[in-house]
């Protein structure tokens, strides 16, 4: 099921965004994959069977768009890290444990977030992302010897 | 899930085969499977790391990890360890792998690693089947010369769930520094006990707080153990933890 839409898709879920506001999810691509953009109730997550309900993570995976998450989005790697460009304080705050998992998080920033642990809860928050070309332990070419 | 009528997104990693070449049980619910590459070559990871399996559940599939038992230096099968969990469809489906089965995989993944000994002591703490990616990197530490002085306090609800407890015994008794004890606890209780016992060695027992912690397991009890332990003068980043 998703629950959100996608923007320009002509539905009557399109009218019903004018009269209930729903978030809004931007993502870009550092590898240059098209941007997309996702708008959803946040009220309504879980979306998807990963991550914190309403993260990042649930949304694009609740909306068909793939974000890597080894883990399994438990919070014990860094592959869904993503670089928030705006709203970064429209989401949920990072717990000691998503820090410490940043700290090595390779092309860490000042607004990185881990996909699965960042939840989005304003229904009124609008949300950029940036997805890093490259994650931790990127070495699955180079993982047989 | 309706199917994604979009492309797929940035970085999605390369699967890897593997096939099951055997399988050993430690117990009715806790399992090694041990993993050739159908490659013919060899899986290279750091000691600590998990491979990031793809199950095929009804008509979805979804990515779990499992931490690597083994050492990278073992050039055979490489081997993972898990164990049942009440409604875990994905371990179900790992209990019914066969030999000769395939299993597609990526990684390795993971920033819980040692792949040179620690600069000072160190203490692990496990329990159960998280003393999976503990075991490599117990043997990377102690690899150096000199190895740095080790305490391994792992806990089980019962002696059976124990794992490798006589190659704990034997590296024990054979590697210099070495030291373990084991702490059989009801699952409710593990985490109380590993509490009390890293409290009186490594908080009360002296003010050393130059030492290193790798500390892997299940629940928030993992992130009391790191608490205590941070809150106790230890340098945040000296202070390792898994928890899943």
């Amino acid at each position: 099921m998703m629950w959100g839409r996608f923007r320009g898709l002509d539905t009557p879920h399109s009218l019903n965004y004018d009269l209930n506001p729903m978030a809004k999810l931007r993502i870009q691509f550092e590898n240059g994959d098209p941007e997309k953009v996702i708008e959803f109730d946040p009220a309504k997550a879980p979306f998807h069977h990963d991550g914190r309900p309403g993260s990042i993570l649930d949304v694009m995976l609740g909306h068909g768009v793939h974000l890597e998450h080894a883990c399994g989005g438990n919070c014990a790697c860094t592959t869904c890290h993503v670089i928030v460009k705006h709203g970064f304080n429209k989401l949920g705050e990072s717990s000691e444990q998503e820090e410490d998992l940043l700290d090595k998080a390779p092309g860490l920033t000042p607004t990185s977030r881990l996909g699965c642990q960042a939840v989005i809860e304003d229904p009124d928050a609008e949300i950029v992302v940036v997805i890093p070309r490259y994650t931790i332990n990127q070495v699955s070419e180079a993982a047989e010897e | 899930m309706t199917a994604d009528p979009l492309p797929a997104g940035a970085g999605q990693r390369a699967t890897l085969k593997a096939r099951v070449e055997r399988i050993f049980d430690h117990a009715a619910d806790t399992r090694s499977l041990f993993l050739s590459l159908t490659s013919g070559k060899h899986l290279r990871f750091i000691p600590g790391q998990f491979i990031s399996i793809t199950i095929p559940l009804g008509d979805e599939t979804r990515s779990r990890p499992y931490s690597v038992a083994s050492d990278p230096e073992d050039r055979g099968p490489f081997e993972i360890c898990f164990n049942r969990v009440a409604g875990g469809r994905g371990v179900q489906w790992m209990f019914e792998r066969r030999v000769g089965d395939t299993i597609d995989f990526s990684g390795p993944y993971g920033t819980f690693t040692i792949d040179r000994a620690p600069a000072a002591e160190a203490g692990f703490m496990a329990e159960g089947t998280a003393i999976a990616p503990i075991r490599p990197m117990l043997r990377r530490a102690l690899e150096s010369s000199p190895a740095p002085k080790i305490h391994l306090i792992y806990a089980a609800p019962d002696r059976e769930h124990i794992l490798y407890a006589a190659e704990l015994g034997e590296l024990a008794r054979t590697a210099p520094g070495f030291s373990y004890e084991t702490v059989i606890a009801p699952a409710e209780e593990i985490y109380d006990r590993l509490l009390e016992l890293a409290q009186a060695r490594w908080v009360i027992g002296d003010a050393d707080r130059m030492r290193h912690f790798y500390i892997c397991g299940v629940g928030k009890g993992v992130i009391r153990l790191r608490d205590l332990l941070r809150g106790a003068g230890y340098e945040r980043r000296a202070v390792h933890y898994e928890q899943w």
